[in-house]
């Protein structure tokens, strides 16, 4: 009797030890997260400002686009959910590696990768989550190989990533000619049969389910921690007795992983086929750099991220569409948002000048 | 047969000029100690402000020195964001990256409404010499420069004190300045050299090679000349051979297939592409058979902090 009145009091007391906890960590980690949230407003800013100023010179009105741009980006949550799935998931194959010290800007030939064996998997199959799952191990070998070439034969992975993109995206280019072509559409690949396709608030929520499977897996296992650890020093993983060449491996698995699975969301959730000129992928891979900066690394911060980023996306669309200027701003404007966001030691300076100049310093 | 040897060789000949001059650039960067990848971004938007201004003056030597001056400017943001506010270098040359790339897509629609490429431009007139009976090799005059600055580097880095100093602030930036040398401003002025070396490659692709701008210009050739740095262990000279077999690659992926096609008489579509990735791929076994023997400099890509 008495078991079953405690235990959902033994839940409750669990639940406010955990959001006395985070309360606590939010306390201790004031300046920290002070430091963050400037970073990342001045960020945003220098990059809104610096597009504004583009736009300007080449004769349009930037609060006129901007407010184009911002008020059509966000108007259907169930689209920007579906089109942030796969930079969700770019997003943190670029900052899970990162976390194992690894430098993934391969993201873009991961997701083509997961795209092209998810699509060929459900269209044969008909059975679009073992296409989920084909585009996740398609992504994760295609991102093992950089970890691969860097851990035996040393090369930066920042060269193969590179070489790696541009191979993928001749060859799917080549397969989709030569082996897929679409029987209607010349243009187009073997599309996902519309009854088929996920729908656009499953399309996110799968991508979410992702992000917090990679969140728990960094931040409450033992191999996320080993993996961080190896990240911050190799050396000291190696006196604790675990290998931070496994750990190089295994964040590139699960960060490829993941790109290949953004991928296939993306055919599978999105877009339903490939382009011969590639556009429905392209660039996606490389947003997620900026996404995976913009959610610092995180997992729950990307979340936000890349529905930040997925608005960027639809809104250019919408500024082509009323103001006739160019819809491709997304790119110009994370670039500088990118840079900002390189300049830590800038912005702690800052802080440090504003805390001196009101006389406080403690 | 000598034809096609000839053909292969014009092929190497334009393709690697480009890789030449950014690699003796990141070269000179690197010995100081900084990293730039946005080499990439360098050749796309020297490459677009070359074609844009040779489009409107009419002058591909106009060209090329705007494009050399943006490849400059490019490197004063570099220097200044990796040198004084000690950003993280690689994040800043992959912002650049990405920056340029909107850019250019932002001008070529704003110019001529066109998403994939401009016009075509004027280009710098080549040199052509004849060896009679319809069998010619072209060079570029642009590669004899990329020639010139290669040994000049290599001359300026290993002969010169000025290049000790530089190489040094790449080494042991701490003993440097305790040896009176200004880190600060050597590693700032090469990233300014070295981005401007790459834009005259970044230039000379549109005015020297291709003779109009598209967004894939670049095509990870920038990545390229970084594997060319690699291989050349830090050695403008070596980065000559470097960016002759990289080269090679580039210039025979276009040349085979049309070769095959006369040969054959196969008409091949799909296949054209698959022949385009032969420079990533040879760029990839190339660098993993030398990767291991190479000796990076000490302090690269960490930001140099004054006491």
């Amino acid at each position: 009797m008495s078991n079953v009145e405690s235990l959902p009091r033994r839940i409750l007391q669990s639940i406010i030890g955990f959001v006395r906890g985070w309360i606590e960590s939010v306390r201790v980690k004031k300046r920290d997260y002070l430091v963050a949230a400037v970073e990342l407003i001045l960020a945003g800013l220098t990059g809104f400002l610096v597009a504004g100023i583009v736009l300007l010179v080449m004769g349009y009105d930037p609060i006129w686009i901007y407010s184009v741009l911002f008020r059509y980006g966000y108007s259907s949550p169930g689209y920007l959910g579906a089109r942030s799935a796969a930079l969700m998931m770019t997003g943190l194959a670029f900052s899970i590696p990162i976390l194992a010290g690894v430098f993934n800007i391969g993201g873009e030939s991961q997701l083509y990768l997961g795209a092209l064996t998810g699509l060929v998997i459900a269209y044969y199959t008909g059975n679009i989550w073992l296409g989920l799952i084909a585009g996740f191990i398609g992504g994760a070998a295609w991102g093992l190989l950089i970890a691969a070439l860097r851990v035996y034969r040393g090369i930066n992975e920042v060269i193969t990533a590179i070489m790696l993109n541009w191979t993928a995206y001749y060859l799917i280019i080549y397969i989709i000619l030569k082996y897929l072509p679409n029987p209607t559409q010349s243009h187009l690949s073997i599309q996902i049969p519309e009854n088929m396709m996920l729908s656009y608030s499953s399309t996110f929520w799968l991508a979410v389910l992702g992000a917090v499977i990679a969140y728990i897996l960094l931040y409450y296992t033992d191999l996320g921690y080993k993996m961080r650890i190896a990240g911050l020093s190799p050396r000291t993983a190696v006196y604790a007795g675990f290998n931070p060449r496994k750990a190089i491996l295994f964040s590139m698995l699960l960060g490829g992983g993941l790109a290949g699975y953004g991928g296939a969301l993306h055919i599978i959730g999105v877009a339903s086929a490939f382009d011969t000129t590639m556009s429905t992928v392209f660039g996606l891979g490389f947003a997620g750099i900026g996404v995976g900066l913009l959610g610092r690394n995180h997992p729950i911060g990307i979340i936000f991220a890349s529905v930040f980023y997925a608005g960027l996306i639809i809104g250019g669309q919408f500024v082509e569409l009323y103001t006739g200027a160019p819809p491709y701003l997304s790119d110009t404007i994370i670039g500088i948002i990118v840079i900002a966001l390189a300049i830590p030691y800038a912005y702690r300076m800052m802080i440090n000048y504003i805390t001196l100049l009101r006389g406080g310093g403690k | 047969m000598i034809d096609v040897v000839l053909d292969l060789l014009t092929n190497t000949f334009y393709m690697m000029t480009p890789l030449l001059l950014a690699a003796v650039g990141e070269i000179i960067v690197e010995k100081s100690g900084v990293v730039n990848i946005g080499i990439e971004g360098i050749f796309l938007l020297s490459s677009l402000s070359a074609a844009v201004s040779t489009f409107f003056t009419g002058n591909p030597y106009i060209g090329l020195l705007v494009g050399t001056i943006i490849g400059l400017l490019s490197g004063v943001l570099h220097g200044f964001v990796s040198v004084y506010l000690r950003g993280d270098q690689i994040i800043a040359g992959v912002g650049y990256n990405s920056f340029a790339y909107g850019i250019s897509i932002l001008t070529l629609i704003y110019l001529w409404g066109d998403y994939s490429g401009s016009p075509t431009v004027p280009k710098i007139p080549v040199i052509i010499i004849n060896f009679g009976g319809g069998v010619s090799l072209t060079i570029t005059p642009i590669l004899a420069l990329a020639l010139i600055i290669a040994v000049l580097a290599w001359w300026y880095l290993e002969k010169t004190s000025w290049g000790l100093k530089l190489r040094a602030c790449g080494e042991d930036p701490r003993a440097a300045e305790a040896m009176g040398v200004n880190v600060f401003r050597t590693r700032f002025y090469a990233t300014i050299i070295g981005a401007g070396l790459a834009g005259i490659g970044g230039a000379y692709l549109s005015i020297g090679w291709l003779g109009s701008f598209t967004r894939t210009i670049s095509a990870g050739r920038g990545f390229i000349a970084l594997a060319t740095v690699a291989f050349s262990n830090w050695n403008p000279l070596l980065a000559i051979l470097g960016a002759f077999v990289f080269g090679f690659a580039d210039g025979a992926s276009t040349y085979l297939p049309i070769l095959l096609q006369k040969i054959t008489g196969v008409q091949y579509t799909a296949e054209s592409y698959l022949f385009l990735t032969i420079p990533y791929i040879t760029t990839l076994f190339v660098v993993s058979l030398i990767m291991k023997r190479i000796r990076l400099p000490r302090a690269l890509g960490k930001p140099y902090i004054k006491e």
